[in-house]
């Protein structure tokens, strides 16, 4: 199994150190030259295809060594690194820099010490350049502090948020679906910290009114789940019926097989007789790969389906889809957004390029390879992917993305209102499927 | 850990793609196949041996130590050609395969239940022959000495078995000690064909067989380790161990 989290691994980061623009020291430029061959090296030993679509990449790297060997400034040497990536002409080998790198795991600058393991208890999304609060947990310091969701966040820790949101979009100019994931992850960063320590956030309310509001860190939803060697990280399912007919899960990540499952089970059960069923995986940047099969097993009793095929080096893994003896064969919805990534869009993908389910929302992230982000002896981060995910209907959703069968966004007057119009369109188009 | 279970676990751990060094040019007097897989039985504690073993249960540790991905596994097998096998893994949960002799199966909480079906139940029916050792002859239509290849060092006989059905299985002898130092598959999946390359290690005596108790396996570029600390030779297994769990069933009638 793959597990795909690359936003998140981009900000467990460390601090890197800053970058220097002036003349370089033979230090920084050995650094420079140090990252040239890691970067070099790494794409030679790791890129899925050996063969890199033809490529002479010794000879690309013989001419390039000198160019990073004479670069005056670490500018200079990013662009021939950068340069060497495009000869692949492929999304997700990249150089990001140091600075940029910095500000997507960046906390408020007075509150960076300790564990990070609370959180005011809300989630965000960047929409046209404004952090809109799009939902707030109950019972969180959020509620408490009378946070609505539409409010638009615009300072955290005393510090305005559109100069690093300004750096992460200009960043990332040739990889723009990575746009809403990371710079909603960079805002979830800072207002993240110590539990029971406290952030000020200063919002724009519901009348155009700005106000401050000191929001504590607490726990945050769910429970805590370990896989491998990543961090624990905090994991939730809840399901429901909406309207009053329609199933309805939303977790927000694809994590703890044992416990998904049973949600799924218990959820698919209880809605046997169903007009329909919506998952939500609008903000679920993904997880353990496999497990985007052993969900989708509920929603066909189809044998011989794949989701699509990951294509390591000497080896082509097919997510193939068993059913489960008593799937649910009715509507299926998904709902998906800019911060749905990795294997939710392995699942939402492949169930739309099997005709199975309607995927209403934005575009989601364009991030479903095993990407790994790492830091270069310059401080720059680099990003390269360990594989190709080709979905079934033979386009790869790396870089591009699930489109959405109906594109639904989201507005500061719709959250402000109460209303989900994501959900709304799911609800009315499985209503219509009866009529 | 007998030769069918080094298989059965390489089949859980799916694919492998795993560089294999080019073969030595061969002496000219290779010793025939059946020489060298009756030796293994001799030097594991002879036909006798194994034809008093009627059961095994087998426990220990499976790993995948680059991942951080650790856990429990444990394998019941009897004769004639009945699995189960169960590892627990932290952060997954529980992953079984097994046969009851008709149908060979796979359920876990990631993916779900499955039936094996052609090629698929084919190699996981081989691969569940109770000491296949001894019954090669009646798993593999074929036995070649096709070579001599370094495994880990040590020169061994690259012997190739062709099933009457399903692709070919090598396995790699010590030259001096005739213990199975290699086995070498393509392992048949619903994700695919993935080759697979387990090594077998740390033999130990478990009564009166050597089994090894330390299996390393190379599937799709990952690695993973089976350390197994307890055998149970023809142990009392519940009547029930071998039945098709629920979910299989509910498959199995649906059909």
């Amino acid at each position: 199994m793959q597990l795909r989290l690359a936003a998140l691994a981009l900000l467990l980061s460390g601090a890197l150190p800053s970058p220097a623009q002036h003349g370089l020291t033979p230090a920084e430029r050995q650094w420079n030259i140090d990252s040239f061959e890691m970067v070099w090296q790494t794409v030679r030993d790791k890129h899925w295809d050996p063969k890199l679509g033809g490529l002479d990449w010794q000879a690309i790297h013989d001419e390039l060594l000198p160019k990073v060997e004479k670069a005056a400034t670490l500018d200079e040497a990013r662009a021939v690194m950068s340069g060497m990536l495009d000869r692949l002409k492929q999304t997700h080998f990249g150089i990001v820099p140091g600075e940029a790198y910095q500000e997507m795991g960046s906390s408020t600058a007075d509150d960076d010490s300790g564990p990070r393991d609370g959180s005011p208890g809300m989630d965000t999304r960047v929409i046209d350049g404004h952090v809109l609060v799009t939902s707030v947990e109950p019972d969180s310091p959020a509620a408490a502090g009378g946070v609505k969701a539409g409010w638009e966040i615009l300072r955290i820790g005393g510090k305005d948020l559109a100069p690093a949101l300004a750096k992460i979009r200009d960043s990332l100019s040739s990889q723009l679906t990575l746009l809403d994931l990371l710079q909603a992850a960079a805002v979830t960063y800072r207002l993240s910290g110590q539990v029971g320590k406290s952030v000020e956030v200063q919002f724009l309310d519901g009348r155009d009114q700005k106000v401050s509001v000191k929001l504590a860190r607490a726990r945050p939803r769910g429970q805590l789940a370990q896989f491998g060697n990543l961090p624990p990280m905090h994991f939730w399912v809840e399901s429901r019926t909406v309207k009053p007919n329609i199933g309805y899960v939303r977790f927000n990540l694809f994590f703890e097989p044992e416990a998904l499952v049973a949600a799924f089970q218990q959820a698919v059960t209880a809605c046997r007789a169903c007009d329909g069923f919506i998952i939500d995986l609008r903000g679920n940047p993904g997880g353990i790969g496999g497990l985007a099969t052993g969900v989708a097993g509920w929603f066909t009793e189809k044998q011989g389906q794949r989701l699509g095929s990951m294509f390591l080096r000497g080896a082509t893994m097919k997510f193939a889809v068993f059913p489960r003896a008593d799937p649910f064969l009715g509507p299926l919805a998904i709902l998906v957004d800019g911060c749905s990534a990795s294997t939710s869009e392995v699942f939402a993908g492949g169930l739309q390029d099997l005709g199975r389910a309607r995927i209403i929302g934005t575009r989601t992230a364009g991030a479903a390879l095993p990407s790994v982000f790492t830091r270069l002896p310059n401080g720059d981060g680099f990003q390269y992917a360990i594989a190709n995910y080709i979905s079934e209907g033979g386009q790869p959703l790396e870089g591009f993305g699930v489109t959405p069968d109906q594109e639904v966004k989201l507005t500061r007057r719709q959250l402000l209102e109460g209303r989900d119009p994501a959900l709304d369109a799911a609800v009315s188009w499985i209503e219509k499927q009866h009529k | 850990m007998n030769r069918s279970l080094l298989r059965a676990n390489v089949v859980i751990g799916t694919a492998l793609l795993a560089a294999i060094a080019a073969p030595r040019l061969v002496a000219a007097d290779l010793p025939k196949a059946e020489t060298i897989l009756d030796k293994y039985i001799e030097v594991t504690g002879g036909k006798a041996a194994y034809q008093k073993l009627h059961s095994q249960v087998q426990s220990g540790i499976f790993e995948m130590a680059a991942a951080g991905i650790k856990g429990a596994v444990t394998s019941y097998r009897a004769e004639p050609d009945l699995v189960y096998t169960e590892i627990v893994l932290e952060g997954i949960g529980k992953i079984t395969d097994g046969t009851d002799g008709k149908v060979a199966w796979a359920n876990s909480a990631m993916q779900g239940p499955h039936i094996k079906e052609g090629a698929e139940r084919a190699q996981a029916m081989q691969a569940a022959r109770f000491n296949g050792e001894l019954h090669w002859r009646e798993v593999y239509k074929t036995a070649e000495t096709t070579g001599i290849e370094a495994v880990d060092g040590k020169d061994c006989y690259k012997v190739v078995l062709t099933p009457a059905e399903g692709s070919a299985v090598t396995h790699f002898y010590d030259k001096d000690s005739g213990l199975l130092a290699k086995v070498s598959l393509i392992s048949q999946t619903p994700m695919g064909e993935m080759a697979a390359d387990s090594f077998a290690s740390d033999y130990r005596k478990e009564g009166d067989i050597l089994l090894p108790h330390k299996v390393r396996q190379s599937v799709a570029g990952q690695e993973f380790v089976i350390t197994i600390d307890t055998v149970k030779l023809n142990p009392e297994i519940p009547k029930d161990r071998f039945d098709l769990p629920d979910e299989i069933k509910a498959l199995v009638n649906k059909k």
